[in-house]
């Protein structure tokens, strides 16, 4: 062996370097705060190696940066822990530099002639932060991409060159493609390559000079071999553990992938760089311009830094440095800690975050169905899934009248600020605008379609609805109502003093007053009836404009074809342009329907002229008394009346019908067709005679389809040929039930001329639609995530501490 | 055991030679010609994002001739009391070798102005670019990021922001239709400059 050693050693003359590495002289002794520069070489191994097999299983693109990203961490062998290990390695490697550069600082040894040295340090430190920096991205998850964004944002606020650097960066004007493919070379190329470089000078040039103990005295002279080697190798191994603990008890995450249209509040840079962050949230601050905050004092301040050498060339300038480093770390310790705290406080972002966590939850549950991910990417697959859509649309849309479950659908509830007798905002205890829970005004949807929803429609259909009574609308009726009466009180009085002869004078001027007066009342109930129409008008007209702006693209890909020398389908374009001029025509029709019933807005009357002949006065009273009546008041609704007939509730609520009465219901749940409410077949078909004949084993109830006789027994539910309508019960609550009322509710097949709720035809797509219905009707790829939980509790006792509580 | 080949000892190394002008010349010209190639080569090519020409979108099937998106909503579905409603804009976008037809680029709030008209703003922060939303509660926008806040017509709100929110041309089209000009501005800076 000792022959074989020889001979290498005189090819070589490794033995002389290894003696040269190994038997380096430590004055004052090997000590535990030499450990951290050997420590910072070992994570840069670590991350070298889990770097480059990582490597070997990463694809920088668009569409598949993500996806391997989470194929590593999901499916490959140790995947998750060489993930794991990486991640925490990294974020090991920044809190050692920060004690290395402590140590350094306060121990002298930047001093000279160690100057240069110093330098060569700080540029290694920009070089970490910038693989940090640039690692941070290359998942293209929501996390990586908008943090990245906020970065790339502030190097183009560079004076000067910003603008072109930003493009430089990010291989373009938008973030793509390149953005990956250049963070990729930045960091698995260029920033190791430099680190390695600098590395080797930092090292050849600290052993050209060698350690500069504070205590010469604090021990004997020894070697690096083998007492620092076993300080270091103690402290690396601590370092280890560290990492390996973290990866296997935390493990990397991997938030939702990167969807640039939507919006992620919850953007946090990673928690090293917080400090910054916070720093951009201070007014004094921005005020000066996001150059000042961004670049400018972190310039000066690491500029400060920079000349620590000079400056430490005079006791007084080494305690300022000692002073200054102390004081940044404090700075900089706590504006990290008020990040998080105000974080912490703050429920937008709270909420904000379990969003992005759910959705990175559902997205990896939807990667692992039969059909996989898409050749598109990852991010189609939340972006085409209702568990994820669907509440976002209700909180946008719905959430203004309804609820669900008392939040907004995403978990939020709604607030608002309200003013006080003064005209300013009611402040709470922290001398904020307090926020007031916003009553609903319509229906809670938590439950739609369910037994317990039926259950509450059918035995408490008064309370089923009560929510609709605090809306403007059911008010400004209710208002209405009240002054009809009162006519009507006045109408007869006038009646019997007239009694069977004709009206004196003074007589027919009392009539021709309550007569004026019916007409002002009918002006204003008539105009909004009118107003409903329009919003029905509006919904058929917002589907076919959406047709017609379909055929539009249709058409101009086929001329864009054509003017771009492509061969094209001549009969097919004119065939298009056929349909085209067609659909205009007939939304021109729908439009000009519009725009004639915009014109009979302007004059509502009823009546054009007051009178004193009590029949005409009559006559105008009960005609108004007629479209009162048709307004929807739970209170007053036929419904409502169903049942208040005491004998009726009586017999639903009997126990010898308790069957009978669960059989109805189940019936009513089948008719949605809905599989995850499991309906029992038989006790719906049971269920179904109870609907069509009213007979219940103890007495009956109304004939169901006496009023809702829209109902088929099989096909489509039907328009309904009067003004107004009994809900077609139908196929009621099916995801093509639904998609038909959201989009036109004042169809005569759902609420006709009652309706109250808008058109969402107009403002919502097909893709939006079909993605809202399929969530309420729980028709998605199946998930083990949780509902939100419940805020129905939370609104009532919200509800109570408004100002204007009953 | 031979000794190792001593360098030091090599008359060539210790005198730097007065002759061979010629060849020291050639040397450091052949070495920068062999060096510099790649290197600006590669620099150019590295360039490339400031340099190659952005070819002349033929035409966009979605835009009209002005360079307006429809939006597929009327103005009549904008609540009449003011308050903003969040509405997504689809366009095609062309990354690098890819067209992705249809898709979301981006979205647009739209309100009633006092006026009445129809006002859109970018949902970009002028600031740092997260997502503005708008805060039901204090009627106004707020950026959750670091809490830039605007009022209802855009303008900023405290000194988080370097100005307001970007306003969007709208256009109204046949039977109220809205269409905008879906454009993107620059963040940090003061002035609004299209990107």
């Amino acid at each position: 062996m000792k022959r074989l050693l020889s001979w290498l050693d005189h090819r070589t003359g490794f033995k002389n370097l290894l003696h040269e590495a190994l038997y380096e002289r430590v004055p004052g002794g090997a000590r535990w705060r030499y450990v951290w520069g050997s420590t910072l070489v070992f994570t840069f191994v670590v991350q070298m190696i889990t770097g480059i097999f990582l490597w070997m299983a990463y694809s920088p693109s668009a569409q598949t940066a993500w996806e391997s990203v989470y194929f590593i961490q999901e499916h490959m062998t140790l995947g998750w822990l060489v993930r794991g290990m990486h991640h925490f390695a990294a974020q090991a490697m920044v809190v050692l530099l920060a004690f290395h550069l402590i140590q350094v600082i306060i121990d002298g040894a930047y001093r000279a002639p160690r100057e240069v040295n110093f330098w060569l340090g700080l540029i290694l430190m920009q070089i970490v932060l910038g693989l940090s920096l640039t690692g941070y991205l290359l998942p293209w998850d929501q996390k990586g991409y908008y943090a990245t964004q906020v970065a790339t944002k502030i190097l183009g606020a560079t004076p000067l060159v910003g603008q072109q650097l930003q493009t430089l960066v990010q291989g373009g004007p938008e973030y793509g493609h390149h953005t990956l493919t250049r963070f990729f070379a930045m960091h698995t190329g260029i920033l190791p390559g430099l680190l390695v470089f600098f590395l080797v000078l930092h090292l050849a040039v600290f052993r050209r000079h060698g350690i500069h103990p504070k205590k010469l005295d604090h021990a004997p002279t020894t070697t690096f071999f083998p007492d620092q080697v076993l300080k270091d190798g103690v402290a690396c191994l601590a370092v280890l553990a560290v990492v390996m603990l973290l990866a296997i008890f935390k493990g990397a995450d991997l938030g939702a992938p990167a969807n640039p249209a939507e919006a992620y509040s919850a953007a946090r840079p990673e928690w090293y760089f917080l400090f910054l962050f916070q720093f951009l949230r201070f007014e004094e601050v921005e005020h000066y311009g996001l150059a000042f905050g961004a670049i400018y004092v972190p310039g000066l301040l690491m500029l400060i830094v920079v000349l620590m050498p000079i400056v430490g060339r005079w006791k007084a300038g080494h305690r300022f440095n000692v002073a200054f480093t102390w004081l940044m770390a404090i700075a900089i310790i706590g504006l990290t800690t008020l990040s998080f705290v105000t974080d912490a406080r703050d429920e937008g972002f709270t909420l904000a975050v379990e969003e992005a966590e759910r959705d990175a939850k559902r997205v990896k549950e939807l990667a692992e169905g039969p059909n996989r991910i898409p050749v598109e990417g990852a991010a189609s697959l939340l972006k085409t899934d209702p568990f994820t859509q669907g509440p976002r649309l209700f909180a946008k849309h719905c959430a203004s009248c309804h609820r669900y479950n008392g939040h907004d659908g995403t978990g939020r509830m709604v607030y608002e600020q309200l003013k006080g007798k003064d005209g300013n905002p009611i402040e709470g205890d922290d001398g904020k605008p307090q926020q007031f829970v916003v009553r609903p005004t319509a229906v809670d949807l938590g439950n739609l379609g369910s037994r317990d929803w039926f259950r509450s429609l059918l035995l408490d259909y008064k309370r089923h609805f009560a929510e609709v009574k605090h809306s403007t609308w059911y008010r400004s009726n209710a208002a209405a109502r009240e002054q009809h009466a009162k006519i009507a009180e006045r109408l007869k009085k006038a009646k019997t003093a007239v009694g069977k002869g004709k009206p004196d004078p003074r007589q027919t001027g009392e009539l021709r007053a309550i007569s004026a007066s019916l007409i002002e009342l009918s002006k204003r109930i008539r105009g909004d009836a009118l107003g409903q129409r329009l919003n029905r008008l509006q919904g058929d007209r917002g589907q076919l404009a959406k047709e017609l702006a379909d055929a539009e693209v249709a058409r101009n890909s086929l001329q864009q074809q054509l003017s771009a020398d492509v061969e094209v389908d001549q009969s097919l374009l004119k065939s298009l342009a056929n349909k085209l001029a067609e659909k205009k025509k007939t939304l021109a029709a729908k439009d000009a329907e519009i725009k004639a019933l915009r014109n009979e807005m302007q004059s509502p009357d009823l009546f054009k002229t007051s009178s004193g002949d009590p029949a005409v006065v009559d006559r105008q009273n009960s005609r108004i008394g007629e479209w009162l009546a048709m307004l929807f008041d739970p209170e007053a609704s036929e419904m409502a009346a169903w049942y208040d007939d005491e004998e009726a509730l009586k017999s639903l609520n009997s126990d010898k019908n308790k069957a009978d009465f669960e059989n109805l219901i189940e019936f009513l749940v089948a008719e949605s067709g809905r599989d995850d409410l499991s309906a029992d077949k038989a006790k719906a078909a049971k269920g179904k005679t109870v609907f069509k004949s009213g007979k219940l084993t103890a007495g009956s109830v109304g004939i169901c389809t006496d009023c809702h006789d829209s109902w088929k027994e099989t096909g489509d539910f039907t328009p309904s040929s009067r003004d107004f309508s009994y809900p077609d019960v139908t196929r009621v609550y099916s995801a093509k039930w639904l998609k038909s009322f959201i989009s036109n509710p004042a169809r005569t097949q759902f609420y006709g001329v009652k309706n109250r709720m808008p058109a969402y035809a107009d403002r919502l797509s097909d893709r939006e639609l079909d993605l809202l219905v399929r969530w309420l009707v729980r028709d998605y790829f199946p998930t083990r995530i949780p509902d939100h939980e419940s805020k129905l509790d939370a609104l009532q006792e919200g509800l109570k501490e408004r100002p204007d509580a009953p | 055991m031979t000794d190792p080949t001593d360098a030091s000892a090599d008359p060539q190394t210790s005198d730097i030679p007065r002759r061979g002008f010629v060849t020291r010349a050639l040397a450091g010209l052949v070495g920068a010609v062999a060096g510099l190639v790649p290197l600006v080569t590669g620099a150019a090519f590295f360039l490339d994002p400031l340099l190659r020409k952005k070819s002349a979108a033929g035409g966009n099937a979605r835009k009209d001739s002005e360079g307006y998106i429809n939006l597929r909503v009327t103005a009549d579905a904008l609540p009449s009391d003011g308050s903003p409603q969040l509405f997504k804009v689809y366009d095609d976008v062309v990354d690098a070798w890819n067209k992705f037809p249809n898709v979301e680029v981006g979205s647009v709030w739209l309100r009633r102005n006092d006026q009445g008209e129809v006002a859109a703003f970018s949902s970009i922060c002028p600031h740092l670019g997260c997502a503005v939303d708008y805060r039901q509660s204090d009627r106004d926008f707020y950026c959750p990021c670091h809490t830039s806040a605007f009022d209802l017509d855009g303008d900023k709100k405290n000194e988080i922001p370097p100005r307001g929110m970007d306003a969007l041309d709208v256009k109204v089209k046949d039977g109220n239709g809205i269409w905008i000009k879906y454009e993107k501005f620059r963040a940090t800076i003061p002035e609004k400059v299209v990107i």
